[in-house]
């Protein structure tokens, strides 16, 4: 078998969230160098703060300041930072319990060593120079030696308080199609489009994906098909899609190539928009150095009839 | 409408660090094939399948229905799938046999890790305003449960590397597992976990059926019948937690009847050393249950099918007459957020 493809694949989104009224005055607090909790029905102290009560599900809003300052509750020392973390040195992960708190913040702890740091010890924030309302505001928590910090008086109220955050997100794949996927890409590059044959229906399916799905059968068997196909079904795309080069309208269309049991998808090119139909007969064009067909263009021969390709839409 | 519901058949691939040559349906279908010919059954005499996976593992959107492609889901059939662990679609999948709606379900699950960076990727199931902004991994979350429990006289780093070896080692009798026999305990990947008290990251399938009544005698010599099922979740926020514990555990086992009579066989889902002390904890086994003969989640530990392969190996030990009530226990989330809990039994033989 020959080696399956792979190729670096990058899945990088912005999460753009709203905030509720306690998510937003903890985060505009961070930004203004405050830390406020929230307090339960049963008097507890919630830091960082939620919306609703974890154990009694009451509605919660009652915002309370409590002290950049804390204790360690638990640790774990992190010699190799990820990207993404707060820290690119080694630093410990720690669960703290601010001073007027009854619950502990996951945050960076800044520490020369995991011999510096124990379950315990007082720690306060170390807040980032460029602050927008996100949790990131805190840098990390740093070693202190002493009373619980002054608390600045706030009463949770701020101007221009942050509705929303931005969480870039970013997570990198080494991707592989597998074998069926592979054996039809590297066919394309050879300008020949290679479907599978289900053993048990004989149906040819185009692309294969290496199962058949009314049989649940593995496809093995490669079968060429096309090139040229039929227009089962089509549409006409009158939006501009971002960052392609194509003049609107033009059409998109359902193939079945001929041989396969499955339509693929192509635009169809060579012809008015407005004159495509069903039935109508096509073949691929091809473009120096592309992997796949540019589009398919009318082979001018007669079209197919309904009988020929009703199975197919 | 009460009715008996039992697992009657289990099939898993092995569980290997990576599977390129394979697509997601490429590697499940020999498990579904084998899962379906242990009881004879095609793919259209079964009455309900649900499944459980993620696209973020492998980066594959929508894979979960090209997934279907293996099972012969057309013309279509009765299916449903959830974003977490096979154990949780085999709740739904019961769920369903209970209503009578269906005498016969087929439950699988697949994650396929290797294509991605797993300890990242699993940052994108935390609290998106508080914590998954600070990229904090698996294995950092784990082991700051695994200090608390150290900290508190639960364990201790030598404790924890012996659950490791221990795993290991029974794992040489399983032929699935992806760890098998002496491996190094390592250095630390977060202090104070090392490398041996973490699971490995690896690509695997399993599938079980399951039937209801007679069907199920039917199907199976000696049914793995379900006494008793439950799942609990606890708080998102991990400051809010008692990581020393596992409430939810302890409650969904309550509810699932474990401690009505002692269990002879437990299969635990304890991806971290640690997390198997916690576990022992909530559900109370001593030293007369047999834990983990299968070398557990530290031996192979595929994403989105470890705690349905615990359902699995604890209903396959009934089957071959090995055990007569067995606990499976599956989890999900950082440092056990949640947990189901089931009972299996085989009739007196």
């Amino acid at each position: 078998m020959p080696e399956v493809l792979k190729a670096p694949l990058v899945v990088e989104f912005p999460f753009t969230r709203s905030l509720g009224p306690v998510q937003s005055a903890f985060l505009t607090g961070l930004r203004e160098r405050v830390v406020l909790g929230v307090t339960t029905t049963d008097g507890r102290t919630l830091v960082p703060p939620v919306e609703y009560d974890p154990v009694t599900a009451d509605d919660l809003r009652d915002l309370v300041e409590v002290a950049p300052t804390g204790t360690v509750t638990t640790w774990a020392w992190n010699h190799a930072p990820r990207r993404g973390q707060p820290l690119s040195t080694p630093f410990a992960w720690a669960l703290v319990r601010l001073d007027g708190a009854d619950t502990a913040l996951l945050h960076a702890l800044d520490a020369p060593g995991p011999d510096a740091v124990h379950t315990g010890m007082r720690v306060r924030i170390r807040w980032a120079e460029q602050r927008t309302g996100a949790i990131t505001d805190i840098a990390c928590f740093e070693p202190y030696d002493g009373d619980p910090a002054e608390l600045t008086g706030s009463d949770g109220e701020f101007a221009d308080p942050v509705a929303g955050i931005v969480a870039a997100a970013r997570l990198d794949y080494t991707y592989s199609p597998g074998r069926a996927q592979t054996a039809y890409i590297n066919s394309l590059a050879d300008r020949r489009t290679v479907g599978e044959r289900c053993p048990s229906c004989r149906k040819v399916y185009v692309p294969p994906r290496g199962a058949c799905p009314t049989c649940g059968v593995p496809t093995a068997e490669q079968v060429e098909v096309g090139p040229r196909g039929t227009v089962t079904t089509f549409c006409i795309v009158n939006i501009k899609a971002k960052n392609l080069d194509i003049e609107v309208p033009y059409v998109y269309a359902h193939i079945a190539l001929d041989g396969a049991d499955l339509a693929l998808h192509a635009r169809i090119g060579g012809i008015p928009y407005d004159q495509v139909r069903m039935g109508l007969r096509v073949e691929p064009v091809w473009t120096d150095g592309a992997r796949y067909p540019d589009h398919y263009r009318p082979t001018g021969e007669p079209d197919a009839g309904y009988d020929a390709y009703k199975e197919l839409l | 409408m009460t009715r008996d519901i039992a697992v009657v058949a289990f099939a898993q691939t092995d569980v290997l660090r990576t599977t390129d040559e394979l697509s997601e349906v490429e590697m499940l279908m020999p498990v579904l094939h084998s899962v379906l010919d242990r009881t004879g059954l095609k793919t259209a005499d079964i009455g309900f399948t649900c499944s459980g996976s993620s696209d973020y593992l492998a980066g594959r959107a929508f894979s979960f229905t090209l997934a279907l492609d293996g099972v012969g889901a057309w013309p279509p059939i009765s299916e449903s799938h959830v974003e977490m662990d096979g154990a949780w679609a085999l709740y739904e999948a019961w769920t369903k046999l209970l209503t009578g709606d269906a005498d016969t379900a087929l439950v699988y699950s697949y994650g396929k890790s290797s294509p991605g960076s797993l300890r990242d990727v699993l940052t994108r199931q935390l609290d998106p305003y508080y914590v998954a902004p600070l990229w904090p991994d698996s294995v950092a979350l784990a082991a700051l449960q695994a200090q608390a429990l150290i900290d508190s006289g639960d364990t201790d780093e030598r404790e924890l590397a012996a659950i490791g070896t221990r795993s290991r080692r029974v794992a040489t009798l399983n032929s699935r597992a992806q760890l098998r026999g002496a491996i190094p305990q390592g250095d630390y990947v977060v202090r104070p976990l090392r490398t041996g008290d973490c699971p490995p990251v690896g690509d695997g399938a399993a599938a079980v059926i399951l039937a209801a009544g007679e069907r199920a005698r039917d199907l199976c010599s000696r049914p793995a019948w379900i006494r008793g099922i439950d799942h609990r979740i606890e708080a998102h926020s991990l400051g809010v937690r008692d990581l020393t514990d596992s409430p939810s555990t302890r409650l969904a086992a309550e509810r699932a009847g474990v401690f009505e009579r002692p269990v002879d066989t437990a299969e635990l889902h304890a991806p971290f050393s640690a997390q198997e002390v916690v576990l022992r904890k909530a559900l109370r086994l001593d030293d007369s249950v047999r834990v983990n003969l299968s070398g557990g989640a530290l031996a192979a530990n595929p994403m989105m099918a470890a705690g349905l392969i615990r359902v699995g190996e604890a209903a396959a030990r009934i089957h071959r007459g090995e055990s007569d009530r067995a606990l499976a226990h599956a989890t999900s989330g950082p440092c056990l957020q949640q947990n189901l809990v089931a009972v299996l039994e085989g009739e007196p033989r």
